[in-house]
């Protein structure tokens, strides 16, 4: 099956593609969406969102989880905020400017229509949280407050303290077990997506493993929408939760669909740096600690190793207040982190030479420590409990981390992917961010797609197909099913001569990822990366140690499972970072700078979506484009100086 | 800076348990290597490589973002839930906490609503119940009144919010010495019923959850606090007690709502 | 649970302040207290039921809650510890279901000593406003001279501080009548209850027994 990308995005002005869009799709009768079963796996914002939504419009719900409950799933670690475009601060603000901002943010990589039509529902989704009891941060007067984040000059960003991601993902959680209760959403929770299940080209359902008794179960639908997250733990220490993944829409991607832009990945600014070799994950420190925080180096190289408060203001380099005044601490994640990383690599790192001060001194003696408390104290105690030091008396210590990933499936305006039935939400998908996300826009997104886009485009989908009757006895079900079998029977197998762990194989593959298709690529570095992820990937189904045969609970297994597929990603990114061999957003080209160091972008070759398509684990995949064209935006080189 | 200092070995005494019906028993496992900068959980992680190295089984645990937020993780150590520290879960907790030489026994939530599924996982799916019975206001997809159409004050919205900020890990039933889940079910109740929009169903939240709690075969409160000092986000005990008072005037005002139901019908 | 609590706390200050009257040497103004109480017949009946009831009400519900709450922790920890700090884990919080039993036990036999001890039909009479009655006074402090039952009252009533000290909060805390403001007030006010209740309660027999015999009669 050969891949054709048609975007279908509306015809009309931009500002009316949506409206006239929602006006004239199909919609299913009230009476018949019960008929039509629908299987939505991963319950983060966007998932939990969309199965609540799709259940209260009475479609037949099943929804699939890894975590032991459905309130666990990532999103919830969000800390910062939300944007939406309700210019409650009179400051500018509009639908427009956020969608310009976006764009923009995204280095002009992304879909204008799609971001529109996102910034266009921002407003309703900070509407709909309020509603369902979500505790957003509150001035005296009673109204909603806002504060900015990196890559915008107005203030747009809602926050519940430093765990919003948590209070949207727990309001969107609880709407959903209200679904459950009555019946309308059939939860599986500790239960994992292993196969696609594609009948006549269509996406018909799913084969999951059950993680408490390891039992295989198929599961058929009408249509499955995959909301399962990035990707970022591929580089094993990264922000990303333990079990976050690629396996599902990795094994979509090996059934058919297209894989767009694999190699945009965030790298975020502010994270705790590593402290050793022992570090299974990094922790965040919210953007939103920029508004109030100064990032600096010493100076001199001599001063790297001294207490930070006895070096002198004129010893200090506020290198991003220095080269982005407009901007100043609050320029984009991309240019944030790249900013750090050469500040390390000129040998001004401090700590373990690998981090840079993130310092609230001016911030305490400006507003006084209780007020720095009141929006940042859980942060500030997070990092202490981690790093054993005091922030409010000496600087953090930040250094970049993986984040967040740009690139997933190819989808069209309708969400949906090239195959016809498999809807993708969310971080999962490729579509809003372009090359690099603004700050406080993945929650919008997610809740964007669950909320006010799939409950439409589902509809227009299902109601203008002709469904064959399929159940689970059907032979692509049995043949699914057969691969996932002999997936984990591989996996399993008791290989008592095997030497190297899951997890020594992980950090391999990570720190591979890490070193060359990190914050900054060349070509000879992404060619020894795919060489090496090739050699790794052979040496992985040979001799890999798997600790415990069981077939029950078994996270060995679990983390096995996921690394497997992670040693194929892996391969497609590098391959993905080679082919474009300009810099824009978080993909960084050495070999495509400009004289004083910024990224360089080449939009005559390079303005397209990549969307690859699987031809088999050791065969090349083939390169499709989606051109991308700006018809309301003025492309211009990115500046934040 | 951090300096890694000499690494210690601890003697773990950790629960083993096959299965929900398996009986369980403790099993000593050394922990060789262990720097004061590793968290719980990484030590468990450099356990259990050792571990399957050695071809032996792994100590079975439960965790997910390892950053404290998402409530997966959780181990009575030394018979307190999440460890010695105050307002910390288990993945924050680090073995700057331990000394060289240690004995440290890790047990699971022991709770009948909590069954062990392995060794320290258990099933928490009981929590998600509770909440689907009334942890909710019923707003249905799609536009509402402007975010400021109803004004909160700051005072309210920061109440609701701590109440909120509950994360569902469980260490409040596993520290109780009942396994009663009174403050988990206290701060939904308490978040909800502080926001305007959690008004209309205010009392049928509450009665509808607080059976639910009981059905699902909690312990009763009996005021203990230790939930409190186990929490890992400081949720108050004052949530329990407006749980209290709000079950007694639902109850009090039942008979207005059957009325209701008569005339509908 | 803790209204009924509350109310037997209700019933124990009056009986408190009654037996202050032993305090007065003679027992004259004691007896004559309790032949009024007597006096009021059918009303007495009502109030004794009342408190039977109660009793019984408080016991009931607090074996069914101890038995469920045993039951809900499935399998037993190798030591639970408490974290300090907020808790308000004590020896009195977490052995409410054993001093009770102690209580229960001691006030069945109470009863039967005292309510249903001797009478008049075994001499113990005296004369309270020019007709006979019975002396229960001399009851009381014949009791008294026995230092093992001295003892066993001081044992007794010390379980009883115990269980104000933590009932008394927890009552207010499970009938939600505790606003954030007020939570510590009233958790100091139970303490000083559950002191004030043993002090006074074992302040009796100690008096009897170890003070009195030195007091010359009026």
């Amino acid at each position: 099956m050969s891949i054709i990308l048609d975007s279908k995005i509306p015809s009309g002005p931009l500002a009316q593609k949506w409206s006239s869009h929602k006006s004239n799709i199909k919609v299913v009768n009230p009476a018949n969406k019960r008929k039509y079963d629908v299987i939505v796996v991963g319950t983060g914002l966007a998932g939990a969102s969309a199965s609540a939504s799709l259940a209260e419009l009475g479609y037949n719900v099943k929804t699939f989880c890894v975590q032991d409950s459905p309130r666990r799933a990532h999103s919830i670690a969000a800390q910062g905020g939300i944007n939406a475009a309700k210019n409650y601060m009179n400051d500018g603000d509009s639908v427009y400017r956020l969608f310009y901002d976006t764009i923009k943010g995204g280095d002009y990589r992304s879909r204008e229509a799609n971001v529109h039509r996102l910034a266009e529902c921002s407003a309703g989704i900070i509407d709909q949280c309020v509603a369902q009891g979500v505790p957003f941060a509150r001035e005296y007067s009673g109204e909603l407050a806002n504060r900015s984040f990196g890559g915008t000059q107005v203030s747009r960003t809602f926050y519940a303290r430093g765990q919003t991601g948590q209070q949207l993902l727990i309001g969107a959680y609880q709407a959903m077990m209200r679904q459950v209760e009555l019946g309308r959403v059939k939860l599986h929770a500790r239960t994992e997506m292993l196969d696609l299940v594609l009948v006549n080209g269509k996406a018909r359902g799913i084969i999951t493993r059950d993680l408490t008794t390891g039992e295989i179960t198929r599961h058929a639908a009408h249509t499955v929408i995959l909301a399962t997250g990035g990707y970022g733990r591929i580089f094993y220490l990264s922000t990303n939760a333990w079990n976050s993944n690629c396996t599902a829409i990795w094994q979509a991607h090996k059934r058919g669909a297209a894989f767009s832009n694999p190699c945009f990945t965030q790298i975020h600014p502010t994270c705790i740096p590593v402290s050793g070799d022992h570090q299974s994950k990094l922790t965040l420190m919210s953007e939103s600690l920029r508004n109030d925080g100064r990032v600096w180096t010493p100076k001199r190289k001599e001063d790297i190793k001294k207490d930070p408060s006895t070096i002198k203001e004129e010893d200090r380099d506020y290198y991003l207040e220095r080269k982005y005044p407009s901007f100043g601490n609050l320029v984009p994640r991309d240019i944030a982190s790249r900013a750090a990383k050469e500040a390390c690599d000129a040998g001004l790192g401090v700590g373990t030479g690998r981090a840079v001060y993130l310092d609230f001194r001016d911030a305490i003696k400006r507003d006084g420590e209780k007020t720095v408390a009141d929006k940042y104290g859980n942060l500030f105690d997070m990092y202490s409990k981690i790093v054993d030091e005091n922030p409010y008396q000496s600087p953090m210590k930040i250094y970049p981390a993986v984040h967040y990933t740009m690139g997933g499936l190819w989808v069209d305006y309708n969400l949906m992917s090239n195959i016809p039935g498999l809807h993708v939400l969310g971080e999962a998908n490729f579509s809003d961010h372009g090359a690099n996300r603004l700050g406080a826009s993945a929650l919008m997104q997610g809740l964007c797609d669950g909320y006010f886009v799939i409950p439409y485009t589902i509809g227009d989908y299902l109601a203008s197909q002709s469904f064959e009757k399929v159940d689970t006895n059907h032979p692509e079900f049995k043949a699914s099913e057969e691969f996932v079998n002999a997936k984990i029977g591989a996996l399993l197998k008791n290989n008592s001569k095997a030497t190297k762990t899951t997890t020594e194989y992980f950090r391999e593959l990570g720190l591979t990822i890490w070193d060359h298709v990190g914050m900054s690529r060349n070509e000879t570095g992404l060619k020894q990366a795919i060489t090496k992820i090739q050699n790794l990937r052979n040496e992985f189904w040979e001799n890999l140690k798997i600790g415990s045969t069981s077939s029950e609970v078994n996270k060995n297994l679990e983390l096995a499972s996921k690394v497997a597929d992670f040693l194929e990603l892996g391969e497609l990114m590098a391959r993905d970072a080679l082919m474009r061999k300009e810099s824009c957003g978080g993909h960084f080209r050495e070999e495509s700078q400009s004289p004083d160091g910024e990224a360089l972008r080449d939009d005559a070759n390079y303005s397209f979506v990549s969307a690859w398509e699987f031809k088999g684990v050791d065969k090349e995949p083939v390169l499709h484009k989606e051109p991308l064209i700006y018809e309301n935006i003025k492309i211009a080189t990115r500046s934040y100086k | 800076m951090s300096t890694h200092e000499q690494s210690m070995t601890l003697n773990l005494k950790v629960w083993k348990q096959k299965g929900p019906k398996d009986s369980g028993h403790f099993e000593m496992v050394t922990a060789k290597n262990i720097i004061k900068e590793m968290s719980f959980l990484e030590m468990l992680d450099v356990v259990n490589e050792d571990l399957i190295k050695l071809g032996k089984e792994p100590i079975e645990f439960d965790s997910d973002c390892r950053e404290g937020i998402c409530g997966t993780c959780g181990i009575v150590i030394n018979g307190q839930a999440h460890g010695p520290w105050k307002a910390t879960t288990t993945c924050q907790l680090h073995m700057r906490a331990f000394n060289d030489g240690d004995t440290v026994i890790l047990e699971p939530w022991r709770a009948k609503a909590f069954p062990v599924l392995k060794d320290l996982v258990v099933d928490r799916s009981s929590f998600d119940r509770i909440i689907a019975s009334g942890g909710y206001t019923s707003a249905k997809t799609g536009p509402h009144p402007d975010g400021n159409a109803m004004l909160i004050p700051k005072p309210i919205a920061d109440r609701a919010f701590d109440a909120a900020a509950c994360i569902g890990c469980g260490a409040c039933v596993a520290a109780c010495p009942n396994a009663s889940a009174s403050l988990f079910t206290g701060a939904k109740i308490t978040h909800l019923m502080m926001t305007p929009q959690g008004q209309a169903e205010r009392e049928r939240r509450v009665v509808s959850m607080v059976d639910r709690m009981d059905q699902e075969g909690f312990g009763s409160c009996t005021n203990i606090g230790e939930c409190r000092a186990a929490c890992p986000k400081d949720i108050s005990l004052d949530s329990i007690a407006i749980m209290k008072r709000e079950y007694m005037n639902a109850f009090l005002k039942s008979d207005i709502e059957q009325r209701e139901v008569r005339e509908d019908a | 649970m803790g209204a009924s609590g509350l109310a037997l706390l209700g019933f124990l200050i009056t009986h408190l302040a009654g037996n202050l009257l032993l305090f007065i040497p003679g027992g004259a103004l004691f007896n004559e207290y309790a032949q009024k109480l007597e006096s009021l017949g059918m009303l007495l009946y009502v109030a004794e039921f009342g408190l039977a009831f109660l009793f019984v009400f408080h016991s009931v519900i607090a074996i069914r809650l101890k038995l469920d709450n045993l039951s809900a922790r499935g399998s037993k920890y190798a030591g639970l510890k408490s974290k300090g700090g907020p808790s308000r884990w004590n020896i009195a919080s977490v052995n409410m279901a054993i001093s009770g039993l102690v209580m229960g036990a001691f006030l069945i036999w109470h009863i039967k000593s005292m309510k249903f001890g001797p009478s008049i039909a075994q001499g113990y009479v005296t004369e309270v406003k020019g007709t006979l009655d019975r002396d229960l006074y001399r009851l009381v402090f014949e009791t008294f001279k026995d230092p093992i039952q001295v003892w066993l009252y001081v044992g007794v009533m010390i379980f009883l501080g115990l269980h104000l000290r933590h009932g008394f909060w927890s009552a207010f805390q499970s009938l939600g009548l505790i606003r954030p403001r007020f939570s510590k007030l009233i958790s100091a006010v139970g303490v000083f209850i559950a002191v004030l209740m043993a002090a006074g309660f074992l302040g009796i027999p100690l008096y009897i027994h170890f003070i009195l015999p030195g007091v010359k009669t009026l």
